[in-house]
């Protein structure tokens, strides 16, 4: 086994054991296991981080026909193999980012719940769900087996259903049932299209798959049809978005960061390495679908914005249209259009976590998320309001932060499809690009500016430590994300044009 | 007749029937000449032998691969990992059946059939130590032992005889609830003599037929013969029948919910574990074995059956609120799932369904087994609502309950997920998507109402009158133990037993 | 195939019922009609039934008993016929086998003794 390997397992490993010693610790050491949880996930961080491998250093170590995939590590043993079922873990320029991500994120949840446990405590159990998810998105992002890749995503459903369901706000219980609802769906669809992939091409294999194509043209409609509609309802993809508000509005603050920072990516994350690459044929065939359902997101998303009145829920709607963009990106099934949605999942996940935590910050002073009621609070904490302002702004896609390159190449890549159904789209997304502007200028009015509401009056104005601890890492890094775009984009370039190749053949 | 033949046996390959059977007849022995303070530790070491006896000898007969007694019993690959699987099922069961402290002499009584509330009867329920039960125990396990083994359809029906009498009677043991143990076991007797009745008439018209009743024989004549198929398809109906209602599948299906509430719980998880087995065993052997030429007639029909038993299964689930009715009818809904399995009529399907009988039976008998811990003064709470708050008083117990809930909702990780799976993929490789697809939107359906019963535990509040979860004694410790660990191992590694039943899957003829 | 096999039985039946037919409706004309208790009872056989308990209709358990106990040892005679017909031929295997059929029977028999099945009161 080769390091790469250890630390392809390890970062699996290390916070699943996480999870098991932090659930298995009595009650009164409620502390210390959340103690024991943070170090978990931040030696997690520290071993995903160890799985870059600089440069292109094995790149051509392929030969000179090489697959569509070459992942930087590779892990591939027999799980059952009666079964055909392989345990195939790897991880390349694409999914690097996100992987690196969740770690960070999970460490950051982590760490605030060391500092502060939503209600009704029990914070043990609350580390020890984030790092079973934590489990379940970094298996899903190495995955890459079909079944493997199910199995994982699988994972995730149920400790997140918890979180909800036990540390959520006053209307938990349906929330919960609802995003439980709508992803078991998802679920079936997905495994009936992976059991369709898996029984056309007897391999599960997704590189095997991506390399060779095998399947027919019928198959591969059906298969992603199936897959896309399973992942679409992850992602969300409108119309299949109504959970989401539902859910990131009734999370506890940490549930909200990692559900928007990267459980919708493991949706379109998905929709680019396996139903993009296993049937390329039926994303070719189904993007023009994929992309004006893509646009009305952006739309529909921005202008329910526009009317929202809860500052939780403005954020969760505005996450509909951003991954709009990155569905819209995946759509048009360029280079740039895909460098768009990668890197737009990744500036989401940095900027509306951070959101997110913003929002669970207002909320725990203010004790309300209504707008009407909110109003200068620029005024009693200025440190919050301007980290609040950053956000926006960055959300909103201002160049130079992260949030600018996924919406701008989006727009690009569609128009660089050309044609006049991929310009209309471009076009109509970028007038959702301006909407965006709208609505986190009319957020931060509302919030930020103006006289001191009663409720602001009365909240505590300074920051504490452990917010800015968690706070701090994910604004510079939508500092770095926008200045340096190349720090996701560069790695990500050689695996894009090898996927493109492989759509476009 | 003085050239009579008389047949060849091999003893060896009988060893675990004639042990089972053996140590039965012992076990009828001991009630009547021990006394009655000293039966209950003899009679379980000596079931606990016979049982593992039984299991040393299957192991030894591994490699196996004859027809002996004169063409009645087959002992080949199938037989002996299903034998296999029918002990291992069945030594946890009697764990649980062996269990006494949680209840003051255990759950069972001596006289099945006297008048509930009667006199008599109140007496027996206040006296503690009948230990009838281990000897139908052992005559049941080896009757289905016999079942899977049958090479001819009159050995098949004696040894149904064999497993289910012991079976009726043991449903109307309870020592709580008399009066509704007594309709259970009512209600199994009468339709499953019923059931009896349609099998036996089915190989009336098989003989007619063929001329024949063993397996190879029918075989043949299906290849060519000049009686009328009617003949054929009307026994392979009535068989099926007859099979169908002990496997618990839609529409023969009627009785599991009653029984299975009813039935004493130890005994309600021997019969969702070890019955389906057997069942299953015999349907795959008269399937693949006697009819494999006629599939393509009888797979839309069966196909039929399977969705029709995950609907109902999956459908009905939905609206219980009592943990036994509830696993009553996910474990109808199993049979379908099964059956997606058998019809897949390939060595991957055999496989696979031999697989899937074993996962699901250790996570069913450890199911039933958590119930057996919930009590309050009247014995078992089995509703739902009682079990409110349970996660709050209990964790531990409550965790190992919801494990076992999502291996039944086939969640990846357990034994649930790779059994499905592995059904599943036999099937699509056989091109039965419809059933496949069937199987995937029901087994979503099914996921709710394990999901229902996750929630009320951890998330609502307890109530008052929550009841207690009874410390487990070694045995049902022992049996929880192992029935979680197999859900876990079999999910997590599946691959040496699923080489197992791969290798072991190949009939004789 | 042909039908023709069948034409000896279709006559048969109709035989059977046209004597079934006669019997019953010629019966009333020309039989005596004597009637007493007895014959009124619903098994008209002649014989008084036992004295009932109140309710009528329950026989003591006992009796079943007795009648399951016969139709055991009955079937172990049917068994042993063929069996002593040719035993020469079956040897040591057969006797061996007999004697274990018979043991099985036994076993049960003890168990019911034991257990006091065979006590009348």
């Amino acid at each position: 086994m080769s390091a790469g390997q250890v630390a392809l397992v390890a970062t699996l490993a290390v916070p699943a054991v996480g999870a098991s010693v932090v659930a298995a610790l009595p009650s009164r050491a409620d502390r210390a296991a959340r103690l024991v949880g943070t170090v978990a996930a931040a030696v997690t961080l520290v071993v995903s981080a160890a799985l870059y491998r600089p440069g292109d250093g094995g790149w051509f170590s392929f030969g000179p026909n090489p697959p569509a995939i070459r992942p930087w590590h590779d892990l591939d043993v027999s799980w059952a193999s009666g079964l055909d079922l392989r345990f195939h873990l790897g991880v390349d320029g694409i999914s690097y980012p996100l992987v690196v991500l969740t770690a960070l994120l999970t460490l950051l949840c982590c760490g605030y719940t060391l500092w502060h446990v939503p209600d009704p405590g029990r914070g043990r159990l609350l580390t020890a769900l984030l790092l079973a998810i934590e489990v379940g998105i970094l298996g899903t992002f190495l995955a890459l087996d079909l079944v493997l890749f199910f199995v994982f995503f699988e994972v995730v459903l149920l400790p997140m259903y918890a979180v909800i369901a036990v540390w959520g706000g006053p209307d938990r219980r349906h929330a919960a049932r609802k995003f439980v609802l709508y992803t078991l769906l998802g679920s079936v669809l997905l495994l009936v299209g992976v059991f369709t992939v898996v029984s056309a091409a007897g391999t599960g294999d997704i590189v095997a798959l991506t390399a060779a194509n095998p399947l027919s043209r019928g198959t591969q409609l059906a298969a992603f049809t199936l897959l896309a509609l399973g992942l679409a309802v992850k992602a969300p993809l409108w119309p299949l978005h109504t959970w989401l508000p539902d859910a990131h509005t009734e999370a506890p603050t940490v549930g909200s960061v990692i559900l928007a920072g990267v459980l919708l990516k493991m949706g379109t994350y998905g929709l680019i390495r396996v139903a993009v690459g296993v049937a390329p044929e039926g994303a070719r065939w189904a993007a023009p679908v994929v992309g004006s359902l893509a646009v009305a997101a952006i739309i529909v998303g921005s202008l329910v914005c526009l009317a929202q009145r809860e500052l939780k829920r403005l954020i969760a709607y505005s996450s509909v249209g951003h991954m709009g963009f990155v569905m819209l990106g995946i759509a048009t099934l360029t280079a740039t259009g895909l460098q768009a949605a990668l890197i737009g999942n990744v500036a989401h996940g940095i900027i509306t976590g951070l959101l997110f935590f913003l929002a669970g910050a207002v909320k725990d002073r203010a004790h309300t998320g209504l707008l009407d009621d909110l109003g200068g609070l620029r005024e009693r904490a200025p440190g919050l309001a301007g980290v609040l302002g950053f956000a926006a702004i960055a959300s909103l896609g201002l160049p130079g932060l992260a949030g600018f390159w996924g919406e701008a190449f989006a727009v690009v890549g569609s128009l660089r499809r050309g044609g006049p159904l991929w310009s209309t789209l471009a076009a109509i997304a970028a007038l959702g690009g301006a909407l965006t502007a709208a609505y986190f200028l009319r957020l931060l009015r509302r919030v930020s500016h103006g006289p001191a509401s009663p409720v602001v009056a009365a909240m505590p104005a300074g920051l504490a430590r452990p917010e800015l601890a968690s706070w701090g890492p994910l604004v510079l890094l939508a500092l770095a994300v926008g200045l340096v775009p190349a720090l996701v984009l560069g790695m990500a370039h050689d695996p894009v044009q090898a996927l493109t190749e492989v759509v476009n053949r | 007749m003085s050239d009579l033949q008389l047949p060849h046996i091999n003893y060896a390959a009988l060893a675990p029937m004639l042990i089972l059977f053996g140590a039965a007849c012992a076990g009828i022995l001991i009630e009547a000449f021990v006394p009655r303070e000293r039966r209950y530790p003899v009679q379980l070491g000596l079931s606990l032998a016979g049982v593992v006896a039984a299991g040393v000898a299957v192991i030894t007969q591994a490699g196996t691969r004859t027809i002996t007694a004169g063409g009645a019993i087959a002992v080949d690959g199938p037989t002996v990992f299903l034998q296999g699987a029918i002990l291992a099922l069945g030594l946890v069961a009697l764990l649980f059946v062996g269990e006494r402290s949680l209840e003051a002499g255990g759950p069972f009584v001596a006289q099945a059939a006297l008048i509930a509330g009667s006199e008599p009867d109140r007496r027996q329920v206040v006296r503690p130590g009948a230990t009838e039960v281990y000897p139908l125990m052992l005559f049941a396990i080896g009757g289905m032992e016999l079942f899977v083994a049958a090479n001819d359809l009159l050995t098949m029906f004696v040894a149904l005889e064999v497993f289910s009498l012991p079976l009726y009677l043991m449903c109307a043991l309870a020592r709580r609830r008399r009066l509704l143990s007594q309709e259970a076991a009512l209600k199994y007797f009468l339709l499953g003599s019923y059931s009896s009745g349609f099998f036996l008439f089915g190989i009336a018209l098989i003989y007619g037929f063929a001329g024949r009743v063993d397996f190879a024989g029918i075989h043949a004549a299906a290849l060519g013969s000049d009686r009328s198929n009617a003949l054929l398809y009307g026994g392979l109906a009535l068989l099926s029948i007859g099979l169908l209602f002990k496997a618990a599948a839609a529409p023969f299906h009627v009785w599991t919910p009653d029984v299975y509430q009813g039935a004493p719980t130890p005994v309600t998880g021997f019969m969702a574990a070890c019955t389906k087995v057997a069942a299953f065993g015999a349907l795959l052997r008269v399937l693949y074995v006697a009819f494999d030429r006629v599939s393509w007639d009888y797979r839309p029909v069966l196909g039929v059956v399977a969705i029709l038993t995950m609907l109902v299964g999956a459908v009905f689930a939905v609206t219980q609120t009592d943990l036994k009715r509830l696993l009553a009818y996910s474990s109808i809904a199993n049979a379908g799932y099964l059956l997606v399995g058998v019809l897949a009529m390939s060595k991957d399907g055999l496989s696979s369904s031999m697989f899937y009988l074993v996962a699901y039976g250790f996570t069913v008998l450890a199911a039933f087994g958590t119930l057996t811990l919930v009590r309050d003064a009247d014995g078992e709470a089995n509703h739902l609502s009682r079990w409110a708050g349970l996660g709050r008083r209990s964790p531990v117990f409550a965790a190992a309950f919801t494990f076992l809930l999502l291996a039944f909702a086939g969640i990846p990780l357990t034994s649930g997920f790779t059994s499905k799976f592995a059904v599943f993929a036999a099937a699509l490789d056989d091109g039965q998507t419809w059933l496949v697809v069937a199987g995937v939107i029901t087994s979503m359906v099914l996921a709710f109402p394990y999901l229902r019963v996750v929630v009320m535990m951890w998330l609502s509040e307890p109530a008052e009158s929550t009841p207690t979860v009874s410390i487990p004694g070694v045995l049902t410790s022992t049996g929880l133990a192992i029935g979680v660990a197999a859900t876990l191992v079999l999910g997590l590694v599946p691959a040496p037993l699923l080489d197992l039943s791969t290798k072991a899957a190949e009939f004789v003829r | 195939m042909s039908l023709s096999a069948y034409v000896p039985i279709l006559g048969l039946f109709a035989l059977a019922a046209a004597f079934a037919l006669f019997s019953v409706t010629v019966a009333p004309f020309v039989g005596p009609r004597r009637y007493n208790r007895a014959k009124l009872e619903a098994y008209e056989c002649g014989i008084e039934p036992t004295p009932q308990p109140i309710g009528g209709g329950r026989f003591p358990v006992k009796f079943y008993l007795t009648a399951m106990l016969f139709i055991v040892f009955d079937i172990e005679i049917i068994f042993l016929y063929p069996w002593a017909v040719s035993f020469d031929a079956l040897g040591a295997f057969g006797f061996v086998e007999m004697l274990l059929f018979i043991g099985t029977v036994f076993v049960a028999y003890t168990y019911i003794w034991r257990r006091g099945g065979l006590d009348w009161d």
